[in-house]
């Protein structure tokens, strides 16, 4: 409500009733996140003293650049891969008008699922041997695959499995943009004459734009961190093919106690994703209409 | 002609996705009911008899039960947590048009969960909890806490001023006017964020596979352990994912319409 308390009444004040939320907040949040980068700079390690020798260390460190690398290979592939998806979805609902009922359930399903329960369906229907993928596959007249099982193409079917579950999300997203565009550009272009394809490139996709980077944001955030789907299936493997920065910084941590180098190894993960979602941010800003 | 051309091309293609995304979610389901011999069946089978052995394997042979029990405590009363400490923060964030309070829980929400995970070990350690419902409680509650408080908002934000300034004229203090007077209002929203919080801690894998001790393992991070103890036996795996998979679906299922304006809503605004 815009308008001021009449004179005679005093604005009430109820600050102190998010003192809970915050003390929570603070030990929970703050004050690990804090001794997080404590860890990361070696405090509390005889071995290195507090300095900056832990990201020495990563930057000398092979398997920390793999790491990177494949943190990088599984975000940009997934993203891409679910925002042209799931804008191609978008744009099928939106002209069917059929989000309602069975159609609505079937696309809700898969991002409401735990990823784990993913992880496992994967196990069984991607099983090289046995998995239905594979029969599918045979009978379709091709050579049998090896999914998680190989070392050159674990990457991708783990971006699949991400872009079957979160394709639908985008989509729903992307949906929302599209019927919060206004009509009257719509008239204007087909008095122009463009239609079609012409029509969605130059006109509907330009207006998606902020939309889209909104799905950017939501999605880099998960895939950056990607973890339950990779340690549930391959936990980084064959080889390190699936290792990503933060299955790497969780096997240091929890299964070597390295635990100064796996929290610096974590810093630069969150300053990754800090680091994307100010880019789109700033994107979606000089996009924006 | 061209009429039956117009629908037969969107029914085909609707039915083809909707085939692409549910098929994997029924295939857990049948391979839950199949007998062990006809689960690694190939080519697989589609037509079998079902058996319940898998779940009778799952539940009588293994603590499964006892994992999902503890799967719903600790989902239950993190949700709980979370909504106590989420309304009355809404509130007031709400009430004095607060911004840097979204922020801070944005920048949480963003923050790799494994950055909290190795503090978090040390400082249970430290206070004796490790292993404790305690300790999964507080880190879910993590999770809820700003999933709550981002779904409420919207609902404060959209309930009329005079409400909360009749309660002061009648003297009420902020507490009272809050349960008796704003919540009846917005429970719709209270609603959604108990569902979506409840759905989003019982998903939750990372926080319980490290901080769960034995006893208080949650169903996910058991069923992961199955997978790590080489058992082939997929079928009882298969039943332990349909089970798991069950609540949020059926919960899911209960606030879909909600899900599909919410997250419209956030994308226009966002």
């Amino acid at each position: 409500m815009p308008h001021q308390p009449q004179t005679g009444q005093t604005a009430m004040s109820v600050r102190w009733m998010m003192i809970p939320a915050v003390i929570l907040t603070l030990a929970m949040v703050v004050f690990p996140l804090g001794y997080a980068v404590y860890l990361g700079f070696g405090g509390g390690s005889p071995a290195t003293g507090f300095g900056v020798a832990n990201f020495q260390r990563l930057a000398a460190d092979p398997s920390f650049w793999s790491a990177l690398r494949i943190t990088f290979g599984l975000f940009l592939s997934a993203l891409v891969l679910q925002l042209v998806l799931g804008t191609a979805l978008a744009l099928l609902l939106n002209r069917y008008d059929v989000v309602r009922g069975l159609v609505r359930t079937a696309i809700l399903s898969p991002f409401m699922l735990p990823p784990v329960v993913v992880g496992m369906i994967a196990i069984v229907v991607l099983d090289p041997g046995l998995g239905a993928a594979n029969w599918i596959v045979q009978s379709l007249g091709f050579a049998p695959l090896l999914w998680l099982a190989s070392p050159n193409w674990s990457l991708l079917v783990i971006a699949l499995i991400d872009t079957w579950q979160w394709t639908p999300f985008v989509a729903l997203i992307v949906l929302g943009g599209l019927q919060s565009l206004p009509a009257r550009v719509y008239e204007a272009a087909e008095i122009d004459g463009a239609v079609g394809f012409r029509r969605f490139w130059h006109i509907t996709l330009p207006l998606l734009g902020p939309t889209l980077l909104t799905a950017a944001v939501l999605r880099s955030v998960d895939l950056l961190r990607f973890f339950d789907i990779i340690y549930i299936t391959t936990q980084g493997g064959p080889g390190n093919s699936t290792t990503t920065l933060n299955i790497y910084a969780y096997k240091l941590g929890f299964d070597f106690m390295d635990v100064g180098y796996a929290a610096a190894v974590m810093i630069v993960l969150a300053l990754l994703v800090l680091g994307s979602v100010l880019f789109f941010a700033g994107l979606r800003k000089r996009v924006s209409w | 002609m061209d009429n039956k051309q117009r629908t037969l091309l969107p029914t085909v293609l609707f039915s083809l996705g909707a085939i692409i995304f549910m098929s994997p979610i029924l295939w857990m389901a049948l391979s839950s009911f199949k007998s062990p011999l006809e689960v690694t069946a190939y080519p697989p089978s589609l037509v079998f008899e079902p058996t319940l052995e898998n779940y009778e394997e799952l539940f009588g042979r293994t603590e499964f039960l006892h994992y999902t029990w503890n799967s719903f405590v600790v989902a239950g009363l993190s949700t709980l947590l979370g909504l106590v400490l989420a309304i009355p923060a809404a509130f007031a964030i709400s009430w004095h048009r607060m911004v840097w309070p979204a922020t801070v829980s944005l920048f949480a929400r963003m923050a790799p969960g494994t950055l909290f995970l190795l503090p978090w070990f040390i400082m249970f350690s430290n206070l004796g909890l490790s292993g404790s419902y305690t300790a999964l409680v507080l880190a879910h509650a993590v999770v809820t806490m700003p999933l709550a408080l981002w779904i409420l908002l919207p609902y404060f934000d959209g309930m009329p001023r005079e409400v909360v300034e009749s309660g002061q004229i009648d003297g009420c203090r902020g507490p009272t006017i809050l349960v008796r007077l704003v919540l009846p209002m917005i429970y719709p929203g209270v609603v959604v964020a108990t569902i979506m919080s409840f759905v989003f801690s019982w998903n939750y894998f990372l926080f319980a596979l490290a901080l769960s001790g034995f006893d208080t393992k949650t169903a996910i991070v058991a069923s992961f352990n199955f997978i790590g103890e080489g058992t082939t036996n997929w079928g009882a795996l298969m039943a332990a994912a349909t089970v798991i998979a069950l609540p949020p679906l059926v919960l899911t299922f209960m606030v879909q319409r909600w899900l599909v304006a919410g997250l419209s809503f956030g994308a226009v605004k966002g």
